[in-house]
């Protein structure tokens, strides 16, 4: 029975190591996905809270990264998303996120130039503004680097699906780059 | 294959999604229809900078501590040694106090004796020379020379290896200073920066990363393959990573991520 703890307990460990590499790549999905970075540290600490609740589900050698990415992607659908809602418009008033201000501490002198800056600025505003079913894929398979098949797994919809849902999403950022490009970062209000 | 029917492949082409077929009707559609082209191009740089933002995003430092405190995430060692005592402890008052006193003694006794004696990590011992730095009661000579600093430092350990020298001047600071200390026998090469942007301190020594006190946070750079362990005292933050045999550890008293960060992009794996 200890034996059976103190495995139990050895693989609960391995399973939280291995997620910390994880950090960063579920740190965008939830900031992109709440919008926010307080919603966005505290998606991120439920999702490592539950995937240790449940790592013994967790095979290893299997695909990590996703499987932590549906858990986040699945709390956030069961406690944000409805609330997000009704918050949009506010949000989309504030484009640019207390989350450069630390980026630019972190990456201070000529790596960080303004252009990239701004540019990061607009296609986390763009990112913002367009509905979450668009979203979601966008981010899954441009920030996160899954497959169709893996981003149809993690959202739990067909492959065509995520295809129809990029495609238009991406076209819907498209729409709004140029509109921020033509008139400024007020267009985004 | 019309423009409209493009849209969606062209989608698939840009995530490398498309199989053989598919892509050969799709790239003849384009050979032939420039407004698609123009589309499939725009559409891939889109992709590009989408994940180049992503890439220039990284958790914040304080998540990380956040989620390695989390007792519900790192707490299967903290548990069972709470269970383990709860076994042990009896349940008659008369025999816990018994034992509460017993194990009071043989805590207070040796403390007594080996309390002037204990060593402490050169971590902490680090962040205490920083204090020792910032009341002005740290011996230094200065030299505009960083060269004669290296050269200074590298002598004092018979070349054994050389101090971390970092260009910080993007942060308004420039070395100033050298200083060799010696702590549990082991000697320490300690590079002054000063500035506009603040002070601090590098410390560099041949350890290992058990150098780094116990209950700094550990965090591990995917990208460099390394992990730096970060730990606080008066309002002085330390950062040690490990090139090598040698350790390196920054001290200063700008904000623990800031440091981190520079640690993480100043560092170079061995």
């Amino acid at each position: 029975m200890s034996g059976e703890r103190k495995a139990g307990g050895a693989k609960r460990e391995l399973v939280a190591s291995e997620a910390m590499v994880h950090l960063d790549h579920l740190y965008r999905v939830a900031f992109f996905l709440a919008k926010n970075d307080s919603d966005a540290e505290d998606l991120v600490q439920e999702t490592f809270a539950r995937a240790l609740g449940a790592n013994e589900q967790f095979e290893p050698a299997t695909n990590m990264k996703a499987w932590l990415t549906r858990i986040l992607r699945n709390f956030f659908f069961d406690h944000y998303h409805q609330k997000q809602r009704w918050v949009s418009a506010e949000e989309l008033s504030q484009p640019q996120s207390d989350y450069w201000e630390g980026l630019a501490a972190e990456n201070p002198g000529p790596e960080r130039t303004i252009l990239t800056r701004e540019l990061d600025d607009q296609i986390t505003a763009v990112l913002k503004k367009i509905p979450e079913e668009f979203r979601t894929p966008i981010v899954l398979v441009d920030v996160s680097d899954f497959s169709y098949e893996e981003a149809a797994v993690i959202l739990s919809c067909p492959i065509g699906t995520v295809r129809s849902r990029l495609s238009r999403g991406r076209k819907l950022m498209q729409k709004y780059l140029r509109a921020y490009v033509v008139g400024g970062q007020d267009k985004l209000k | 294959m019309n423009c409209e029917e493009a849209q969606e492949s062209i989608t698939a082409l840009v995530d490398q999604e498309l199989d053989q077929g598919e892509r050969s009707s799709l790239e003849a559609h384009m050979d032939e229809c420039s407004g698609c082209r123009l589309a499939f191009e725009d559409e891939l740089a889109l992709k590009r900078n989408i994940r180049q933002t992503g890439e220039r995003m990284h958790a914040p430092a304080l998540l990380r501590s956040r989620i390695l405190s989390d007792r519900r995430i790192f707490s299967e060692k903290r548990r069972s040694a709470r269970q383990w005592l709860e076994n042990l402890w009896p349940a008659s008052p008369v025999y816990r106090s018994a034992l509460a006193l017993a194990v009071l003694v043989l805590l207070l006794l040796p403390t007594y004796y080996l309390s002037n004696r204990v060593s402490q990590p050169v971590g902490l011992a680090a962040i205490e020379t920083y204090d020792s730095f910032r009341r002005g009661e740290l011996p230094f000579d200065r030299t505009a020379n960083s060269d004669e600093i290296v050269t200074r430092l590298t002598q004092a350990v018979d070349g054994r290896f050389q101090p971390m020298g970092y260009d910080l001047s993007a942060m308004n600071m420039r070395p100033v200073a050298g200083v060799v200390r010696e702590i549990d026998g082991r000697k320490i090469l300690v590079a002054i920066y000063q500035g506009k942007g603040g002070s601090l301190l590098c410390y560099t020594f041949l350890g290992s990363e058990a150098d780094a006190p116990a209950n700094a946070a550990k965090f591990f750079d995917p990208d460099k393959k390394m992990n730096f362990y970060a730990f606080s005292r008066a309002g002085i933050n330390a950062v040690l990573h490990r090139e090598g045999d040698v350790i390196c550890i920054l001290a200063a008293e700008m904000p623990m991520h800031e440091l981190l960060a520079l640690a993480r992009e100043k560092s170079r794996r061995s």
